[in-house]
């Protein structure tokens, strides 16, 4: 548990000794201990529902798109590159010019976590600074009853899901 | 006729329906003890989800074996699949009837209720004969099954009963030549009147039983004939609902007699620690305040707090009981203290080293993998019936040469 390997040592043996050690059952008293001591050790079970894991910074849940920081607009420039770069082709954009005809913007944005990975290569080319527009979100519960709902519209991807309660 | 019905008929009956009653109630949460124990041993936390702490995880597990359906598999043998789990469950229950659960009688409605169903003086050679009756139940239901596993199952199961069979049989004979009985109050008597517990000069004979009993009752490391990674469920893989529950019944209870007999013949009995020792007869009257000191601890331990469960909760536990204890005690409340001493006395601590044995059961269990099929037939015929035929001579040599010791 401690984390430091020890270089095995190799034990020194006496016939007498091996007689010993065979008719004391020393090993199995041994066992008997560790378990015994076991009982007074703390738990390490995670009760699920009721405590989660904490997870890492770095954690890959479900992928999802940010709000603008400053806008109620999303931050998605409608570059593509996401939807190119994704090797499981779940992501599938439409997008049209800006009315004043600088840049496009979002007609609509869908990502189909049945075919996701989860790889994260949708993050890496997102040209918006400092935040990218789409991220790797800590979500991870999203079992469902519909297929249809793992075809996740621009909607949820920006404001997210209720936690679920599993019940149709 | 009328005077020996209530003593011969109406006591006997009800002392056996206490038992029958009480005993799958005990099984169910000498289960929920035990997955607590293997949770607690893994650093997992066992049952808590049905009532507190899972509380009321055994009578969920009983209602539901039994509205679970009954499957008869097609090409069994229905009758003798039906019949093997009877015949399993009848010897287990049957065995108990010798057992004596505490020294003194009391009295109810003023007739004498001995804590005991019977006493026979042939008690001993009685529970190795029922102990064995136990093994055509398992072959029969393996036979049955028309299932390879279930075969293979009470194949190795009847061989392995038949190989610990002799040494469990010579490992009690010691026993019996220092008792000169075989009746189970009469062994406790003898160890009350030499004033010792038998597993001092019965090392040997103590060790032998236990292991040839541990394999007796098809438990861990000697659970070959249900092992689960080689045979699915072994002798009850096709079992299922009520069936099933009678041999999980069946296999708790041998668990509870074997305890119950090597507390008799090793330990005393009811028989408090050191019988010998004057000094300690506080032992003998101090239930009221042990009582509550040991449950306290266990309730404690079983039931500290989550992160810091150890030996802290487990303090607090005992210093509550103890502190409970005596305030009964002192308060003397509903004449507690003077509520027929002997006799709970002697409940308390047979039923205290009961409970010892089957918490080692569960820490085998725990603890231990399981043998191999020649690693068990070397270690039951060239270890356990030389050392147990050692033991029988060495008592009698030790009977001889001290005589009336």
């Amino acid at each position: 548990m401690s984390g430091v390997t020890r270089p095995i040592e190799t034990p020194r043996t006496s016939a007498l000794r091996d007689l010993l050690k065979t008719f004391l059952l020393l090993e199995l008293w041994v066992g008997l201990w560790v378990t015994l001591k076991n009982q007074f050790r703390p738990h390490i079970t995670v009760e699920y529902p009721k405590e989660r894991v904490e997870l890492s910074p770095r954690f890959r849940g479900v992928p999802r798109l940010r709000y603008h920081p400053e806008s109620a607009e999303e931050l998605c420039i409608a570059c593509h590159l996401c939807e190119t770069v994704c090797p499981d082709d779940c992501i599938h954009i439409v997008s049209e010019k800006k009315p004043d005809g600088k840049g496009k913007r979002l007609v609509s944005f869908e990502i189909n976590y049945e075919r996701c990975c989860f790889c994260g290569l949708c993050v890496d080319p997102c040209p918006t600074k400092p935040l990218t527009a789409i991220y790797m979100s800590h979500d991870y519960e999203m079992a469902d009853y519909k297929r249809e709902r793992f075809v996740a519209p621009l909607k949820v991807l920006l404001d997210g899901t209720d936690p679920k309660d599993y019940k149709e | 006729m009328t005077q020996a019905f209530i003593p011969q008929i109406v006591i006997p009956t009800a002392q056996i329906l206490v038992v029958i009653l009480v005993l799958p109630l005990a099984i169910a949460y000498l289960q929920l003890v035990e997955r607590k124990v293997l949770g607690f041993m893994q650093l997992r936390l066992a049952p808590r989800r049905v009532g507190w702490h899972g509380l009321l995880q055994p009578i969920a597990d009983a209602v539901k074996l039994l509205i679970k359906e009954d499957i008869i598999p097609e090409k069994a043998d229905r009758f003798l699949f039906t019949l093997a789990p009877i015949v399993t469950v009848i010897p287990a229950l049957a065995a108990l009837a010798v057992i004596p659960f505490a020294g003194a009688s009391f009295t109810l409605g003023g007739y004498e209720v001995r804590p005991f169903i019977t006493d026979v003086n042939v008690a001993l050679l009685y529970l190795l004969a029922i102990s064995s009756l136990g093994i055509y139940g398992i072959i029969l239901g393996g036979w049955a099954s028309n299932s390879k596993y279930s075969l293979l199952g009470a194949l190795r199961s009847s061989a392995q009963m038949i190989s610990y069979e002799v040494p469990l049989g010579f490992a009690v004979i010691g026993v019996m030549m220092m008792a000169g009985t075989a009746s189970m109050v009469g062994i406790v008597e003898a160890q009350k009147a030499a004033g010792r517990w038998y597993v001092l000069p019965q090392i040997v004979g103590f060790f032998c039983y236990f292991i040839a009993a541990i394999a007796e009752t098809n438990r861990v490391p000697f659970d070959l004939p249900e092992a689960e990674a080689e045979l699915v469920a072994g002798f009850h893989t096709e079992y299922s609902g009520m069936k099933f529950a009678f041999f999980f019944l069946a296999e708790y209870t041998n668990m509870i007699v074997v305890s119950s007999i090597v507390t008799i013949l090793f330990f005393g009995g009811w028989l408090r620690p050191f019988p010998n020792v004057a000094a300690l007869g506080w032992l003998e009257n101090g239930w009221l305040v042990l009582l509550p000191l040991t449950l306290g601890a266990f309730a404690g331990w079983l039931f500290g707090l989550k992160t810091g469960r150890g030996l802290p909760p487990m303090a607090a536990g005992a210093l509550i009981g103890l502190a409970g204890g005596f305030a009964l005690s002192i308060g003397d409340v509903a004449g507690l203290a003077t509520l027929s001493v002997p006799f709970v006395s002697g409940a308390f601590w047979f039923f205290l080293k009961v409970s010892l044995f089957l918490f080692l059961y569960i820490w085998l269990r725990g603890t231990y993998p399981r043998y191999r099929y020649d690693q068990l037939m070397t270690l039951g015929w060239k270890w356990l019936i030389p050392l147990s035929v050692v033991n029988v001579v060495g008592t009698g040599l030790g009977i001889l040469i001290f005589p009336g010791r």
